[in-house]
């Protein structure tokens, strides 16, 4: 049976690099499978949507209608992998839910694989964030993002246990060029004839580390 | 052979949620395996009728045939229990014919198990009914259920209020029962099957429905902690019927 993931990038700060990492993923997914599905639940930050209007619809968990709407899409085994940008004011709010719904039970069922992507700070808000993930999501599904441009520094101890996943800090100009809406991260690879240019690279390896997550939930699964 | 046993469930007052504790206890006891029969006393059109089709038979509990249906069919009946939701207004005179025809003394002599839910609503003349009830329940069961259909307090900020209440009745259980998503059950109203079947994603007959997975999940949810506030109170035991490993909807 063929899976489906569903990646949940969060954090319950804001400013982290979220957006920054569902969007790259996001494309990272359609340039390998040729399709994928994005959810922005960002009210309060910069919006997944602004950037990836075509892949990307809003959704919102504040009431049972949204919840419906995203969880009843996302829980399906249809082979086109999602992206979830969840903006920090939703974090408590979701994870409450898919813990009273049996999201996680429920997904294994169908042979759906959501994946946690949690961006890592320092920050007691953070910490006690992970905490609350650790508790209800298995290892396997649980990934810290250690953004470089956010944390600097070492990584809070309880989250350099498990699974983490890299993302080195670009130059402020070069972030600042990322961060226009143009911007493709694909498109760039794609343009860009010097291989060697920082920007080149730095997208490389994200995406190399895409495609080992994904290659580690294929095995999990074999 | 176990005794018979009669559950009431009942307040004075409509909207309280008595059709709905009643379904959660025929879902309980289905999953636990006791056999079961209902009766609906929303005659002519019955709600809890509508969910439970097969074992719930709408009588008229004011007339004494309807009374002998019931009552008269305990000991032949098949079902160990016999749940009755009695419709609003109904409890106290419903409780009074039972007292008229022997049942309470039947019971008070330990031939029949008798338990009464009386679910409680959030207002004073509410609670009031509790005084009233409280003088037919001599050796029966008093479960005063607090059903949080909306967020009400029970009168827990106000000691005095609640105390004279919730402690006038010796040997009275309270009953909490938790709020579920309005959305969820909504859907299950038109769903119009019982919870268990809308947790499983079935239709009345058996067949694969697609109700919304994040609905379910709620429904389930909120299902799991009835039963374990009827687990607390022993409901089982009281009928007579140990806990049989993992229930059918907990598989």
């Amino acid at each position: 049976m063929h899976i489906t993931p569903v990646y949940i990038v969060c954090s319950p700060r804001p400013l982290v690099g979220k957006t920054l990492v569902a969007r790259q993923l996001s494309e990272f997914l359609l340039l390998k499978n040729g399709t994928v599905a994005a959810f922005d639940i960002n009210l309060k930050e910069p919006s997944l949507l602004d950037y990836l209007p075509q892949t990307t619809e809003t959704a919102e968990v504040n009431n049972t209608f949204g919840k419906m709407a995203l969880m009843d899409r996302v829980i399906v085994n249809d082979g086109v992998s999602k992206v979830i940008d969840l903006g920090f004011h939703a974090f408590d709010e979701f994870f409450l839910m898919s813990e009273e719904i049996g999201f996680m039970k429920e997904a294994a069922r169908r042979g759906v694989a959501p994946i946690i992507l949690f961006l890592a700070d320092s920050d007691r808000l953070s910490t006690a964030g992970y905490a609350v993930l650790e508790r209800h999501i298995p290892p396997t599904a649980l990934v810290v993002i250690e953004n470089e441009y956010v944390v600097r520094g070492e990584l809070v101890e309880s989250m350099a246990h498990g699974r983490v996943l890299r993302i080195a800090a670009l130059p402020t100009f070069l972030k600042t060029y990322i961060d226009r809406l143009t911007f493709s991260f694909t498109g760039y690879l794609r343009g860009e004839q010097d291989s060697s240019t920082e920007l080149h690279q730095w997208i490389r390896r994200n995406y190399i580390s895409f495609r080992e997550l994904e290659m580690s939930l294929t095995l999990q699964r074999s | 052979m176990a005794k018979p046993v009669v559950i009431v469930v009942g307040a004075d007052k409509g909207g309280v949620g008595k059709t709905t504790v009643s379904r959660t206890l025929l879902d309980y006891f289905n999953a636990n395996s006791v056999p079961t029969r209902a009766f609906d006393t929303e005659s002519p059109r019955g709600t809890l009728k509508r969910f439970h089709p097969d074992i719930t038979e709408i009588v008229d509990m004011t007339t004494t045939s309807d009374q002998m249906k019931i009552f008269d069919t305990l000991n032949a009946a098949s079902p160990s229990v016999t749940v009755i939701d009695v419709r609003a207004g109904l409890l106290s005179p419903s409780l009074a014919s039972l007292r008229d025809i022997g049942f309470l003394d039947a019971a008070k002599s330990g031939q029949i198990t008798f338990a009464v839910f009386h679910i409680l609503g959030p207002s004073i003349a509410s609670l009031d009914e509790i005084a009233e009830t409280a003088n037919f329940m001599q050796g029966a069961k008093y479960f005063l259920v607090k059903n949080f259909i909306n967020n009400t307090s029970f009168f827990e900020w106000d000691q005095a209020t609640y105390n004279s209440y919730f402690h006038r009745i010796k040997d009275a259980t309270e009953l909490t029962i938790p709020k579920l998503n309005e959305m969820a059950y909504e859907q299950v109203e038109v769903a119009s099957v019982p919870f268990l079947k809308f947790v499983a994603n079935k239709g009345r007959d058996e067949e694969a429905a697609n109700y919304s997975f994040v609905l379910r999940g709620y429904v389930r949810h909120w299902l799991s902690n009835v039963w374990t506030e009827f687990d607390r109170i022993k409901l089982t035991d009281l009928v007579g019927s140990g806990k049989m490993g993992a229930r059918m909807g907990e598989k």
